[in-house]
């Protein structure tokens, strides 16, 4: 963790979760995962999650990425009180407000590194809006791959890229709309050591220039060594981190 | 934005789907041209019905009666119910038929023989035929017969001058008394293997007033030649004479059985003029009032043109089926498509669709199956049934096998009427069937828990 590195408590969250519960019903009997979590994402904050396996980090952050619905609780994005919203509001604010990537990058075979960039656009654009925004839209998607290394690449199909190309290109997808919030699970997971050092070189590049809140859900402890903050999750309950 | 985008490329991409287009396709293009053939049969067996039929039959009850020994109560000759039939208002013309049937025999044949040609039942059943008595100068005023005259014989012979067709043939010289002409039918013509200028008896039983008995009688005409009207039943079954001919030879009280009445526009006007038959008749006591004494060309032809319209019918409802298939088979695609898809399903979500959006993006791909398979296949199907004819003779010269016999249904080329109605009935109908079909699994793709999609790798 960065020496410089505080809470700052004194901004608004961007993204926090209160007294979440999430139970699952096994059979007759419900189970439940998540015991009432307190969570808080600030405004261009890098935050570790981490816990064990089965401690309920995926829960919890598909509950923090409006993905599921929390048993009780509340979870505010960006001052909205996200399960009160309309499926369709939610999946707006889904759409601009938070960028995902992957373990296993999700990228849609059918399109290219280019047009996988572009999917949030089409996903949140009429087609009238986004004609009207693709040429900033390309540009955008363009520069980025660029950036990334993938000037090469931009016609090429997932099938035809490498575990690292693909993982930039997630990432540029992540980062289209620019949000304000990056959600990256297990983001180096399925990659060797020196291709997910790359990944995660581009991603902290990109928070410090865009300066976007980002969460990691990760097992890596030297990754989580360099976020600004980690917190464990332990049998469903989220605990500040703190050195054995 | 999506949607379209993201269905297509899976369309695309995906080869399968391809088993749904042609489908489509396949369905599409079979309905239109079947259905324009059989509207073309239809239409054309109307035409060659009608042409040789009136709009209305008009058949006085009284004249069709059993010889009644008091008289006919009616006139005997048809003036009267002329000139009421032609003060009608719609009416364009009108002309007094007399049909008698009976048999053809070659020349020379007389009542004695007769009874020897009835008892061989295949050549009475081939001889037995209509006999119609005409008025030649109204006749052509008011059906079809003159255009049969004219009309290119398959295996008659036309008569030498057409607008005389009972006139002496070239080559007859009367031996003794003048013989009346008859023409036939083209078909008739060529099962009797006569030629123009043979001799023909037509035999039949009348009514002799002295015996009050049925008695047979015979009556010798020269053939002038043929007349073709496309109409199998007529150009196999009927012969022509001139009414006052066959009139004096049945020596019946009747001069006439039927006044054929021809509108000017039978598709606007028969009702009204129907009506206006029936009372005008009623009221000069002419007919009794009975239904079958005034019928219409459509009332004659019924069970022809009803068979052929239930044809049509059933062939549509066969042809859906392939409709239906293809269907199917894009239902089991996108079934297997949204199983395959489910992690595709969890990363739009997360990327911010709706299930209602996913939703449609499945519904996108069987809307593409459709509008490419019905497209192709209402241009492929219109083309072909504009073309079935050149088709037809192209497929039979390369493999040899007649596909369509003229001789049998007495058609110069296959009837084929594309029906722009039915098209755009047919396409929609494609796109219901395939979106309906798409509606289950694009259902199960917008319920599918993105969770469980996006940890499936």
């Amino acid at each position: 963790m960065s020496p410089d590195a505080v809470l700052r408590l004194d901004r608004p969250a961007v993204l926090s979760a209160r007294g979440v519960k999430k139970s699952f019903r096994v059979g007759d009997r419900e189970l439940e995962v998540l015991h009432g979590v307190d969570f808080t994402l600030q405004p261009g904050e890098i935050l570790a999650l981490t816990g064990p396996s089965g401690a309920g980090k995926s829960t919890l952050l598909h509950i923090l990425g409006l993905l599921d619905r929390p048993t009780s609780g509340t979870v505010t994005l960006d001052g909205e009180s996200a399960w009160e919203l309309s499926g369709e509001d939610r999946a707006r604010l889904r759409n601009r407000k938070i960028g995902f990537v992957f373990q296993f990058y999700h990228l849609i075979s059918e399109l290219t590194a280019l047009e996988n960039v572009l999917l949030p656009a089409m996903v949140g654009e009429s087609a009238g809006e986004f004609r009207a925004n693709r040429e900033r839209h390309e540009n955008a998607a363009r520069k980025m791959l660029d950036d990334f290394g993938l000037t090469e690449r931009l016609a090429h199909r997932p099938a035809q890229l490498s575990g690292g190309e693909r993982q930039r290109v997630a990432l540029a997808r992540a980062l289209l709309y620019d949000p304000p919030i990056v959600i990256a699970d297990e983001p180096t997971g399925n990659l060797d050591r020196a291709t997910g050092e790359r990944v995660l070189e581009l991603l902290f590049r990109e928070q410090a220039a865009r300066r976007f809140s980002l969460l990691f859900v990760t097992h890596d402890e030297r990754l989580a060594e360099r976020c600004e903050r980690r917190v464990v999750m332990v049998d469903g309950v989220v605990h500040p981190y703190a050195v054995a | 934005m999506f949607r379209s985008f993201l269905s297509w490329r899976y369309l695309l991409h995906r080869r399968t789907n391809l088993i749904g287009i042609v489908g489509v396709l396949l369905g599409v293009g079979a309905l239109i041209l079947i259905l324009s053939i059989m509207t073309g049969f239809l239409e054309q067996t109307r035409a060659s019905v009608r042409g040789t039929l009136a709009d209305f039959f008009v058949r006085p009850a009284p004249l069709l009666a059993a010889p009644d020994p008091e008289g006919l109560g009616v006139p005997p000759e048809p003036d009267e119910v002329l000139r009421i039939v032609r003060s009608i208002d719609g009416v364009r013309a009108a002309t007094p038929q007399y049909t008698w049937y009976g048999m053809l025999a070659p020349g020379g044949a007389d009542t004695a023989n007769a009874t020897e040609i009835l008892s061989r039942p295949l050549d009475s059943q081939q001889n037995a035929i209509e006999l119609v008595g005409i008025d030649v100068a109204s006749e052509f005023e008011t059906t079809g017969f003159d255009d049969a005259l004219r009309l290119t014989p398959t295996r008659g012979f036309r008569v030498a001058d057409p607008d005389a067709p009972f006139a002496r043939p070239p080559g007859y010289r009367p031996d003794g008394l003048e013989k009346p002409r008859i023409v036939l039918g083209d078909a008739l013509y060529g099962r009797l293997r006569v030629q123009r200028g043979d001799e023909l008896t037509f035999l039949t039983v009348v009514f002799d007033p002295e015996s009050k008995t049925l008695v047979g009688s015979n009556k010798t005409f020269i053939v002038a030649g043929s007349f073709r009207t496309k109409d199998n039943e007529v150009d196999a079954r009927r012969a022509y004479v001139e009414r006052e001919v066959l009139a004096d030879f049945l020596r019946n009280d009747a001069r006439y059985t039927d006044v054929l009445v021809m509108l000017a526009d039978y598709d606007q006007d028969a009702p009204r003029v129907r009506d206006e038959l029936r009372a005008k008749l009623l009221d000069a006591k002419l007919i009794d009032g009975q239904p079958a004494e005034i019928i219409s060309w459509e009332d004659m032809r019924a069970v022809l043109l009803g068979a052929i319209r239930n044809e049509r019918v059933l062939m549509a409802i066969m042809l859906s089926l392939i409709l239906v298939v293809a269907c199917f088979s894009i239902f089991a695609i996108l079934s297997m498509m949204v199983t395959e898809k489910r992690r595709d399903i969890g990363v739009l979500t997360a990327l911010g669709a709706t299930p209602r959006g996913v939703m449609q993006l499945f519904l996108m791909i069987a809307f593409w199956d459709a509008l490419v398979g019905a497209v192709i296949g209402a241009i492929l199907g219109t083309w072909m049934a504009i073309k079935i004819d050149p088709l037809e003779q192209w497929l039979s010269k390369t493999f040899g096998v007649q596909i369509f016999d003229r001789t049998i249904y007495y058609f110069d080329e296959i009837p084929s009427v594309v029906e722009p109605l039915w098209v755009a009935v047919i396409v929609l109908g494609a796109f219901a069937c395939a979106l309906v079909f798409a509606a289950i699994p694009a259902w199960r793709a917008a319920r599918m828990d993105p969770l469980e999609a996006l940890r499936y790798e």
